[in-house]
């Protein structure tokens, strides 16, 4: 059974919007990060006069690595905080590639700054890199807030191995979020010794507020944007499941009843993190794009069953309370800066692409979507996209394998015959990894800008 | 989906931040060139605490030392000591924390500590305990009210004993104050009192203060102070932690006895 949920009021109004293409904030956001680094060397640089032997060296490079892992934690948990100009403006699929990056840089930074300073202090007592076990227990024993400060590092050792790729594919993911969690006590577990035994913080009071400061919005910002918001949200919205509905073998669509579920700002192509409440499901909270634009009481997703999560919310019962965080994604309609837009999907990534299909603004002919799938059974939400097609004029093709399993060429020429001008078209695209880098290099040749290939990647 | 290859990025992270690190390091100076300046203004701060009148507390009197406040976790902690001819006879804690199980800590801490510093007379005392934050700011305000307690005394006992010198005492006794030594984190200058060739007393006149060098100098100087007069020479081991002020202690105490040699 398939549903048919086109056309619509807000559907409609968003369509009649003017391209207004808004810049992303990423390269001022990182020209930002480096500005506070350099701050960060400044302090360092200010407070040390000089660096007398060899020892002072490797202490001095220890308090570095330690400053700017301090530093950087900051930004790493903020990253994380679900703010709105990260989340909506640079896209949340970059922001958890930063997040990634800069975690495991910041893993290193730690580890490199205890060995330097440990190290540094047992040559400083006369002995040698191999007492640097028992200096470091000493120096836990002795010096204030540094048995926390050892707490959070072991949490950390903890968090950073269970992030390796091999061990996080063999873990659950729940199990894997988890201890992620745990981040947020070990940074407040290593936060303490900063400021007691770091010189920088003890001898100069402006950057102990300014350390302060940092860490006090960060924590601000997790706690309004992490809690509260969420929080104000699922009590205004009061969502719950209406109906499951099986689209195609193996992919089902989850209709959302709820109050007002236009106010909550969703544009196509945005996903929210669900919780259904559900046995077995409260725990765990997963990204789906919305497959179709809000309506005031209707949300719905569209999702495949991959996992054991996906597989379990077929037998969703109607009338489930749902938890859900957002509006988050950067893959909408402010993307775009030119008038002719080419949406390309791979399985299911269809869903943030048929809610894009239905509402990007465009005459007759502006639109086009390209839907890839392993055969026309696998095309979910077929006759909707149909529908919408016939309604606005615009342009819908597929690719299937043949009947003897071969796949379809898409390639730079194939594009270029079937879309004389696609280097004129903005392109938003959704599909597994492979397919995604396959279609990009395609479009790539056959001549679309890569600022115009809009492109969501959960990949890290 | 610019793909860049993640060994290449491990790299590439990896050798900026070391090289950046190196270059940091490679361009600071080896010798602080603001110690001109330090030195001069800490020579004169030396020559004041010689030249001022000895009107401190009278040695074989019996006197009070209070130390200054310390800080803890759990509330403030300041010693007081009963001092009567150099010994120190009596100690208490005229302010510890209070409420909650603090209460119980304090009650259960600061008596031992209070017997601990009379029977060793010094602040290398164990902490309690259970009470360790208050055992750390009974430590460092012992120490500050210790340090009070000799810096009276030295300035009593010095002109007592060379007016013993100059009755023809065989042990003839003088205090020698070495050169002012700039280490990283600020001045070091030690003062020691020779008799009879030998040390018997050696003291700090200037340490670094401030930050955690409070915590460094009060941890390290009174070691120091001990090797010195057991050694006999400035030939003392370092106190972990604090190389830097043993350093700039073991300099001075060079120079001081460079001097009291000559």
């Amino acid at each position: 059974m398939t549903t048919t949920l086109a056309g619509g009021r807000a559907a409609r109004r968003q369509t009649m919007r003017r391209i207004r293409p808004r810049r992303s904030p990423a390269t001022l956001l990182l020209l930002a990060v480096w500005a506070g680094a350099v701050g960060v060397l400044w302090m360092w640089w200010h407070n040390t006069p000089s660096i007398a032997d060899q020892n002072g060296k490797i202490l001095n490079a220890g308090r570095i690595t330690g400053l700017l892992a301090g530093y950087l934690m900051a930004l790493v948990v903020l990253q994380m905080a679900r703010v709105p100009a990260l989340e909506r403006r640079v896209g949340s699929d970059r922001v958890a590639r930063w997040h990634a990056m800069s975690g495991r840089y910041t893993l290193c930074l730690v580890f490199a700054h205890v060995f330097l300073i440990m190290w540094g202090y047992a040559l400083q007592a006369g002995k040698t890199l191999s007492d640097i076990v028992q200096q470091t227990i000493d120096s836990v024993n002795q010096l204030p807030d540094m048995g926390k400060a050892a707490i959070g590092t072991g949490l950390f050792l903890l968090i950073g191995l269970s992030s390796i790729g091999a061990v996080r594919r063999r873990l659950p993911y729940d199990l894997w979020y988890h201890v992620h969690l745990l981040t947020y006590a070990a940074v407040f577990f290593t936060f303490w010794h900063q400021i007691t035994t770091g010189n920088d913080f003890a001898l100069t009071p402006i950057a102990k507020t300014v350390w302060y400061g940092l860490y006090g919005s960060v924590t601000a910002l997790v706690v309004w944007y992490r809690i509260l918001t969420p929080i104000r949200l699922n009590m205004r919205h009061r969502m719950r499941v209406e109906a499951v509905i099986e689209e195609t073998p193996g992919i089902v669509s989850v209709l959302i009843g709820g109050r007002k579920l236009h106010r909550m700002g969703a544009e196509a192509g945005q996903f929210f993190r669900w919780r259904f409440l559900a046995p077995g499901m409260r725990f765990s909270s997963h990204p789906y794009s919305l497959s179709a634009a809000p309506r005031p009481n209707m949300l719905r997703i569209t999702v495949k069953a991959i996992g054991d999560h996906s597989a379990r919310l077929r037998e969703l019962r109607p009338g489930t309370k749902v938890w859900a965080e957002g509006p988050y994604g950067a893959l909408t309609s402010q993307r775009r800066t030119r008038g002719k837009v080419l949406l390309v999907a791979g399985g299911v990534g269809i869903t943030p692409m048929r809610a894009l299909f239905e509402t990007l603004p465009g005459a007759a002919g502006d639109i086009t979507l390209l839907y890839r799938a392993n055969t026309t059974q696998d095309l979910a939400l077929w006759d909707e996209l149909a529908k919408i097609a016939d309604e606005r004029g615009a342009r819908l093709m597929y690719a299937v394998n043949s009947p003897d399993g071969e796949r379809p060429d898409i390639s730079a020429e194939s594009l270029r015959r079937k879309m004389p001008d696609i280097d004129n078209h903005d392109v938003f695209m959704c599909g597994p990894p492979g397919f995604a880098q396959s279609v990009y290099e395609a479009l790539r040749g056959a001549g679309v800008p890569a600022r115009r290939i809009h492109h969501e990647s959960f990949e890290m | 989906m610019k793909k860049s290859h993640p060994i290449r990025r491990v790299l590439l992270a990896s050798a900026a931040t070391v090289s950046g690190i190196v270059l940091l390091l490679s361009l600071k100076p080896a010798t602080d060139s603001t110690s001109a300046s330090a030195q001069g203004a800490a020579a004169q701060g030396a020559a004041a605490a010689q030249e001022s009148p000895q009107g401190g507390a009278a040695a074989a009197g019996t006197s009070t030392v209070t130390g200054a406040v310390a800080q803890t976790q759990y509330g403030v902690v300041q010693v007081r000591l009963t001092v009567a001819n150099g010994k120190i006879t009596k100690a208490e804690a005229i302010q510890a924390p209070k409420g909650g199980t603090s209460d119980q800590k304090t009650a259960l801490s600061v008596p031992k500590l209070n017997q601990e510093v009379v029977a060793t007379q010094s602040a290398d005392i164990t902490s309690v305990t259970g009470a360790t934050y208050t055992s750390g700011g009974y430590k460092q305000s012992l120490q500050s009210a210790i340090d009070k307690m000799k810096a009276a005394g030295a300035n009593t006992a010095s002109p007592s004993q060379s007016s013993a010198a100059g009755s023809g005492q065989a042990a003839q006794a003088k205090t020698v104050t070495g050169d002012v030594v700039t280490t990283e984190y600020g001045p070091v200058q030690v003062r020691i009192t020779v008799a009879g060739g030998k040390i018997t007393k050696a003291d700090a006149v200037q340490a670094p203060s401030g930050g955690t060098s409070d915590q460094k100098t009060a941890l390290s100087i009174p070691k120091l102070n001990q090797e010195a007069v057991a050694a006999g020479n400035a030939n003392i081991d370092s106190v972990s932690g604090a190389s830097y002020t043993s350093g700039g202690y073991k300099k001075s105490l060079q120079s001081a006895l460079d001097k009291a040699g000559g």
